[in-house]
């Protein structure tokens, strides 16, 4: 019993981390409606970021958070405005450009560090709480932490706030939006930047989880577009619960079936909503469409 | 939803000048005797002749890719499960029944054939994005799955495939010899896209890449159109498999399914060459295997990934500002200087 609580929880915290990487694609994706295949990047930018303002600053990494998010946003929106707002309506061309910024983030940090990895893990990861005798790592219970409150958070900015319901709008229909005097353009540019900068987020409280390395984007891009489409498109609930799903999934097929097997039985079960309710779990019926249409 | 694949120039030229099946294979001939000029120049040369090796057959994997992906409009990035199902299969024919590879290429290429009407099936019911994401995942549980299996595939430590030079066992001291094989089987490839581009399947892809659902309401059937359409696109990499296999002799999951190098790979050679025309990837990969090639050699001696971070520009630059492809701006130049001589 007791191993069955110990792998519930192990399964939650990895669901916590996927679902903080999720919130920003899930944004990307499913409002701006760019298939980004570089976010796993973004992340691992972000995380190199935070070990450079770490290991030559000496500012600790959950104070370096509020440096790295925002350089994030800016980099996001840069990258939006010269690569992928020229292609907003074009798809199958998203996916070349941003499969090639992949290979260009990837081999750049490559470059520069000279394929040494890195790691700041010794220091923090070692805390360890326990508590009934089980047993859950201190970093990763902030990361659940962040999670959670970023859901919230981002829940609360989309339905209080005015810039939150012109994304909200966009999402319903862009079209119409922009006849209520909603600058569409604008809406993508920030919520471009601020998916980059939740990657950032994800990325700095990752960095004493993780060795670094430039290819460690590959982990989460798969794993984050199958949370968000398990999801729903556009949903901050669908991307939070999504990724504790599939965190329970390969946690427990890990343990119970094969841990080689853990990945491929949560894609096979990606792959399955995707076919049977491709609007996924909590996203609305049809939303998976709309924004893929050509509207200009 | 349409892509930027669309050949206006090629289809406008049909119309003018209406060629006959002969006249459009001997145009195609001579293209390829072009693409063949390299290996005479250079057959003694064993590091570039291994080079065109290489690029000759990538040129007919893309061609392959690019029946579906260019024109029937598919975003495949799961091609790398065919391209491995087929090696595999030559090997196990190969090694455990002694059948020579010349003829183990079938039963691959059925294979492969196989497994992708059974992926497709369920996923060609999402479009565009979707569907992309959805091989992709589909390539990576078949990445975990030929690590797992290790009676099949020999698991992560692969298959080693012995050298024995002779050609009943597709093995040859010389790389000349692949180089030519590769070649044919890129000739092939290119054959069989002019055929299937005049076709009833062709047309009817292409209908489906332009519009879907006006297709269906046309009273093509599409799920049957974009199956045969990927059986023949996964037939033709499984048989690049299985060359890909006896050449390179050493297979294992990562040199089969590493999404960059192999699945996506395909697609990037065809959107540098040109999506959906039929020459594109063949400019494409006698382009960018070469020059990948060059710079690893050159930037990549000095800077780890030196030569992956020009290639990552290329491919970005390429889908902002060269959507057609080379042939396709080529052929766009082409038609609007015979457009000003003949107003």
């Amino acid at each position: 019993m007791e191993t069955f609580f110990n792998i519930l929880i192990s399964g939650i915290l990895l669901g916590g981390i996927y679902s903080l990487v999720s919130i920003g694609l899930n944004l990307i994706f499913g409002v701006v409606r760019i298939v980004n295949f570089a976010q796993g990047e973004i992340v691992m930018l972000a995380m190199y970021a935070t070990y450079f303002c770490t290991t030559y600053l000496g500012i600790n990494p959950y104070i370096a958070l509020f440096l790295v998010a925002p350089l994030m946003f800016l980099f996001g929106a840069a990258v939006q405005r010269i690569v992928l707002q020229p292609l907003q309506n074009e798809p199958m061309m998203q996916i070349f450009a941003t499969f090639g910024l992949l290979i260009l983030f990837e081999n750049s940090v490559l470059a520069l560090t000279r394929g040494e990895a890195h790691s700041l893990s010794g220091a923090y990861s070692s805390m360890v709480i326990s508590l009934f005798g089980l047993k859950a790592s201190g970093v990763r219970i902030v990361v659940f932490l962040a999670a959670t409150g970023i859901a919230f958070a981002l829940m609360f900015f989309l339905q209080n706030t005015m810039p939150g319901k012109a994304i909200r709008a966009v999402i319903q229909d862009r079209q119409s939006a922009r006849l209520m005097g909603i600058n569409v353009e604008r809406t993508y540019l920030l919520t471009f930047g601020l998916g980059t900068a939740l990657a950032g987020v994800a990325g700095a409280l990752l960095t004493p989880i993780y060795t670094l390395s430039p290819y460690i984007g590959g982990n989460f891009i798969l794993a984050a577009f199958a949370v968000v489409v398990l999801g729903g498109l556009g949903s901050v609930p669908g991307a939070y619960f999504g990724g504790l799903i599939v965190g329970l999934i390969e946690s427990f097929s890990g343990y119970y079936v094969d841990p080689a097997l853990k990945q491929a039985i949560w894609f096979i079960i990606f792959v399955a909503v995707l076919v049977v309710r491709p609007s996924g779990l909590m996203g609305q019926v049809g939303a998976e469409e709309v924004g893929l249409r050509e509207q200009s | 939803m349409t892509t930027n694949a669309a050949p206006l120039a090629e289809a406008d030229n049909a119309r003018t000048r209406p060629t006959t099946l002969l006249s459009l294979v001997a145009r195609y001939a001579g293209l390829l005797m072009l693409a063949f000029v390299p290996l005479i120049v250079m057959w003694n040369d064993p590091y570039w002749i291994n080079i065109l090796a290489y690029a000759y057959l990538f040129a007919a994997l893309a061609g392959a890719w690019n029946v579906i992906g260019g024109f029937g409009g598919q975003f495949s990035l799961g091609h790398g499960v065919f391209f491995a199902i087929g090696a595999y299969t030559v090997a196990r024919f190969y090694l455990d029944l002694g059948v020579t590879p010349w003829l183990a290429v079938f039963p691959a290429a059925a294979l492969a054939t196989v497994a992708a009407v059974l992926i497709s099936w369920p996923t060609f019911r999402l479009r565009g994005p979707f569907f992309a994401i959805a091989t992709m995942a589909i390539n990576e549980v078949c990445f975990a799955l030929a690590n797992y299996t290790e009676r099949m595939t020999g698991g992560p430590r692969g298959i080693l495939i012995p050298f024995r030079a002779g050609f009943s066992n597709m093995i040859f001291a010389e790389r000349w010899k692949y180089a030519l094989l590769t070649f044919g089987f890129m000739c092939i490839v290119v054959l069989i896209t002019v055929l299937l581009r005049r076709s009833r399947l062709g047309h009817y892809l292409l209908a489906i890449r332009e519009d879907e659902d006006a297709s269906r309401a046309a009273g093509i059937d599409v799920l049957k159109v974009k199956l045969v359409g990927m059986a023949v696109s996964a037939a033709l990499t499984g048989i690049g498999g299985g060359i890909f296999a006896m050449y390179v002799r050493v297979l294992d999951p990562p040199t089969l399914f590493t999404l960059p190098d192999i699945g996506v790979k395909f697609a990037l050679i065809s959107l540098i060459g040109g999506i959906g025309t039929i020459m594109g990837p063949v400019v494409g990969a006698l382009l960018i295997v070469p020059v990948e090639n060059f710079l690893r050699g050159t930037i990549g001696g000095e800077i780890p990934g030196g030569h992956l971070i020009v290639l990552g520009i290329v491919f970005v630059c390429a889908s902002l500002f060269l959507k057609r492809g080379i042939v396709g701006a080529f052929t766009e130049i082409l038609h609007r200087i015979r457009n000003r001589t003949r107003p």
